[in-house]
């Protein structure tokens, strides 16, 4: 069996980066950071008898006789581990109530700029079988046929290309590094061949089922929902009017669980909004409300107040605040998966991306939480040479994954499900290798990316805890092929297979109501009409805007594509209310 | 009183900088967390407490890492540590360009045409805690790699209490198996595998039966290093009541440790646990390779390791004790005393004297 390189590992060899593995902030124990663990030497001291006091708290707490930390370990959450003083301190206060304060009065560290870790490089995945040495040579093939097409050498790489074929007539295409180089060839003799712009094809419509059949063959997609859900049902602890904004509604997948755990919430349920983003329907059809209310069915039956309003945008940045509807006092939470990288550019061309405009006005709306999941690849390099490689071996392991799944899958089903999740995947892998510029969508960036990003605009990260991290790996249990893992990173989860992360979730807030707050930029469009702050559910008349938004409860008509802004494609869907 | 709850941190402050006590008591009260009293293990805490590095084929300081699944019925992972490899010029699959050089023949290429060692290594946790991935293990594997020009291969072996006695040792062998057979692991003119066999705690147990193995299935083993090994006993020994609970660790944890490790119904005398106990076999006349034993003296199990030591003696084996009186467990995971750097020279001339 093959090794699991790093797609960097291509291109750098040249350069032997010789730099110390920890690039901890100069406060920073430098030793304990190359251990994991970030705590100020200035702070040591304290952290040391804060664990002094933890032991005796431990051993008290047993009640002598046998000694039982399990509620420790089962009743509490855990946080961000890496954060020493604050693990001990939060572990303190489960044992201790009357405790005289926390090592550090600020909860979390500052900054997500201190980079504990080397830049992250990956262990990738790429599959070798029997067939070790063709395989060895498909992607050597792959390599010089990309690097060709980078240097704009099309006859070269046409002939890579043919070889290529050639030998995949001679390996196993069934599975391992066969399957996945087939997927690799074709999407470079698209790239080479294609006469009009290789464009993800298909319709919304075909995707949603492609996404439903990636969905049910793999964990990804639960793996987001439920880290999410589980971020956005603590968020939303101790409030009574709760608003979930999400980014891309598909099958409302995501949402039964959350409102079954809502009516399960000690002291009763919130009243819920949901705000479902999605494409619109080209057929007349009202996807969007179907899904709603299908929703509110569901809430009507567990006896949650819920309301779904469904925004038709073909794209995130056609999206306005006002369209949300987001009402004073209610907590809101903003819910991307996946969506949030098809809004970033080129790395290296000017000007602000549609990210920038975007997260501005998230934040804006004050969210208690944002929870974001993204493909854990570095797919939005330049170079197209970079971009393949990464792509080549972050794909291996996907499928990787996948098969393990249908190999150990007994339902027909099943099968089926992987054969068309692969389809799933081909579309991404299309776009990556064959789009250029605003073509291509699947511009995925690092964790480490995303929260210098997120934190750049003003959120400040929210850990997602052991809760959230045990219901993952419980999950993963449920899924044949045991190669899954979950792991913690500095507050955020990832899932990967045999080591190799391949989707990252994070969490964020907003909320907090400084003066200093960031003002709305003047080139928004919604601060020239009546700000959302301003309406509530009894009185909404905004008719200088065209909405007919009247919210007494009863069914609205739709709004007709109002003219008054100017590159405004998307518009306002019907309110439905459950309950 | 020996064997009491009671937290007297005084002894072990003293014994140890500031942030290795930090580290190490760290370790401890989340351990404490994680082991109940009817014998499971809360293995998603642990999973989720665990503070893990990524592999990283770009080296960093001369030190390039990567996984690779070698035994897929098990899941059984390795982490290679390796120097940073020789483009090499000759091989006619590699274009000019180095972009485009095969990515495997880079990473699994002969790091050197001389012999170089190979040390396979077992990371600690007791049988049941830490993996390959396991920041700490990893910063180590890193060092061992530049200390002694060596590839050095982490095993992430299946740990207890969900796989007990002999997965551990079964994952061992198979990594060694794995080792025989790459090519490019395998150095000089002769073309030998130099092949090491190292760890700490569990590791340092799991190297010794493993190494075992070897020789009755014929490989050799160039040479043990075993870095503060886990062995025990039914007794109780004098250095365990001296010691216990003074230096982070009890008497009741190593018990839990190896009821957890132990097959159902054995006690601490299993061969396992015990290699020269009553249980043990004769070693006498076999090619069981050359050791280094690092023993700390506030390691309460010390003891156990010294009878290990002295069992290598009679057994007429060559076997160099390192006693560094006052280290306690866990030295060797910060570069901050002179534990750390005079065992790593010990390490260093064991690997090349041997090699």
């Amino acid at each position: 069996m093959g090794p699991y390189p790093c797609g960097s590992a291509a291109v750098g060899w040249e350069g032997v980066r010789s730099e110390v593995q920890c690039t901890a902030a100069p406060d920073i124990d430098g030793l304990l950071a190359g251990a994991g663990y970030r705590v100020r030497s200035s702070d040591l001291c304290q952290v040391a008898q804060r664990l002094e006091r933890l032991e005796s708290a431990m051993v008290y707490s047993s009640g002598g006789g046998h000694v039982d930390y399990d509620h420790l370990a089962s009743d509490a959450v855990h946080y961000n581990p890496s954060d020493l003083a604050s693990w001990v301190d939060s572990m303190l206060s489960e044992l201790t109530p009357a405790d005289p304060g926390p090592v550090r009065q600020a909860p979390a560290p500052d900054g997500w700029v201190d980079q504990i870790y080397p830049q992250p490089q990956r262990a990738v995945a790429a599959r070798m079988e029997e067939e070790e040495d063709s395989g060895i040579r498909l992607v050597h093939l792959l390599m010089s046929s990309a690097e060709a097409i980078q240097r704009g050498d099309a006859a070269l790489s046409g002939s890579l290309i043919d070889e290529m074929r050639l030998l995949l007539t001679r390996v196993n295409t069934g599975f391992g590094i066969g399957k996945v180089a087939g997927y690799f060839v074709d999407a470079l003799t698209r790239r080479l061949y294609s006469v009009s712009s290789p464009a993800a094809s298909g319709s919304p419509a075909e995707y949603e089922i492609l996404y439903h059949h990636f969905y049910e063959a793999s964990p990804y997609l639960k793996f987001a929902h439920f880290t999410a859900n589980q971020a956005i049902l603590e968020a939303f602890d101790g409030h009574d009017r709760v608003h979930v904004i999400d980014f891309s509604l598909m099958h409302g997948l995501q949402w039964p669980a959350l409102i079954q755990a809502l009516a399960l919430r000690p002291g009763g349920p919130p009243s819920l909004r949901l705000t479902g983003i999605g494409p619109p329907s080209p057929d007349g059809r009202d996807s969007l409300r179907e899904i709603g209310l299908r929703l509110a069915e569901l809430a009507r039956s567990v006896r949650v107040r819920f309301a779904f309003r469904g925004v038709a945008a073909n794209r995130l940045d056609d999206v306005r605040p006002w369209m949300l509807q987001v009402a004073p006092g209610e907590a809101v939470a903003v819910n991307s998966v996946m969506q949030l990288h098809r809004l970033l550019t080129d790395p290296d061309s000017p000007g602000p991306a549609p990210i920038d405009s975007v997260l501005s006005w998230i934040h804006g709306l004050r969210p208690k939480i944002v929870t974001v999941v993204e493909q854990e690849a570095d797919h939005n390099k330049p170079g197209f040479l970079d971009r393949f490689t990464e792509a080549l071996f972050y794909y291996s392991t996907m499928f990787d994954s996948l098969e393990a799944g249908r190999a150990n899958g007994s339902a027909a089903q099943q099968q089926q499900a992987t054969a068309v999740a692969e389809v799933y995947l081909q579309r991404e892998i299309r776009d990556i290798v064959c789009c250029e510029g605003p073509n291509r969508a699947e511009r995925h960036e690092l964790l480490v990316r995303w929260r210098a990003r997120m934190g750049q605009t003003g959120f400040k990260p929210v850990h997602l805890g052991s809760n959230a991290f045990k219901q993952a790996s419980m999950l993963l249990t449920l899924f044949s092929g045991e190669g899954y893992c979950v792991e913690e990173v500095d507050g955020c989860l990832t899932l990967g297979w045999h080591s190799r992360p391949l989707i990252a979730a994070s969490a964020w807030r907003a909320d907090d109501l400084e003066d200093n707050a960031r003002p709305v930029p003047d080139n928004f469009i919604f601060s020239s009409i009546s700000s959302t702050s301003n309406t509530n559910d009894s009185n909404n008349n905004n008719h200088n805007n065209n909405d007919i938004i009247n919210s007494n409860g009863s069914m609205l008509r739709r709004n007709s594509n109002n003219n008054s802004r100017s590159s405004d494609s998307s518009s306002q869907q019907e309110s439905i209310h459950g309950m | 009183m020996a064997g009491s709850n009671e937290v007297n941190a005084n002894e072990s402050k003293m014994a140890v900088p500031l942030n290795t006590w930090v580290l190490i008591s760290n370790f401890k009260l989340a351990y404490n967390m994680l082991r109940r009293p009817d014998g499971t293990f809360n293995r998603h805490l642990a999973e989720f407490l665990d503070r893990k590095v990524q592999a990283n084929a770009t080296p960093v300081n001369g030190v390039l890492s990567f996984d690779q699944l070698i035994d897929r019925s098990t899941n059984l992972l390795v982490r290679i540590y390796r120097p940073t490899p020789i483009p090499d010029t000759e091989d006619p699959q590699t274009s000019p360009s180095p972009a485009t050089s095969s990515i495997f023949s880079s990473l699994i290429s002969c790091p050197s045409p001389d012999p170089f060692p190979v040390i396979i290594f077992f990371h600690g946790g007791s049988f049941a805690h830490s993996s390959a991935n396991t920041a700490i293990y990893d910063s180590l594997c890193r060092r061992f790699v530049t200390l002694c020009n060596a590839v050095v291969v982490s095993v992430n072996y299946r740990r207890s209490p969900e796989y007990r006695y002999p997965c551990a040792y079964d994952d061992g062998f198979t990594a060694l198996k794995w080792a025989c057979a790459q090519p490019w692991l395998h150095s000089g003119k002769d073309s030998k595998l130099r092949v090491f066999l190292s760890g700490d705690s569990s590791g340092g147990n799991i190297a010794h039966h493993v190494a075992v193995q070897a020789i009755e299935s014929g490989i050799t083993i160039s040479g043990n290093i075993l870095l503060n090994p886990m062995f025990g006993g039914q007794a109780r020994t004098e250095s365990e009541e001296r010691l216990d609970g003074k230096y982070f660790v009890t008497l009741q944890d190593r018990d839990w440790y190896w009821k957890a490790f132990l097959p159902e119904g054995a006690d601490r005398d299993h061969p396992a646990s015990n290699p020269f106990g009553p249980n043990g076999i004769d070693l006498r006349g076999l090619p069981y390779p050359k050791s280094l034993v690092v023993i700390a003296g506030l390691d309460l199990i010390q003891d156990w390791q010294l009878a290990f030591v002295e069992g290598l003696k009679k057994a007429d084996q060559d076997v160099k004790l390192v006693y560094r009186e006052q280290a306690t467990i866990g030295f060797y995971l910060l570069p901050n005393t002179d534990h750390f750097h005079e065992v790593m020279e010990e390490i260093k001339c064991f690997v090349s004297s041997n090699c």
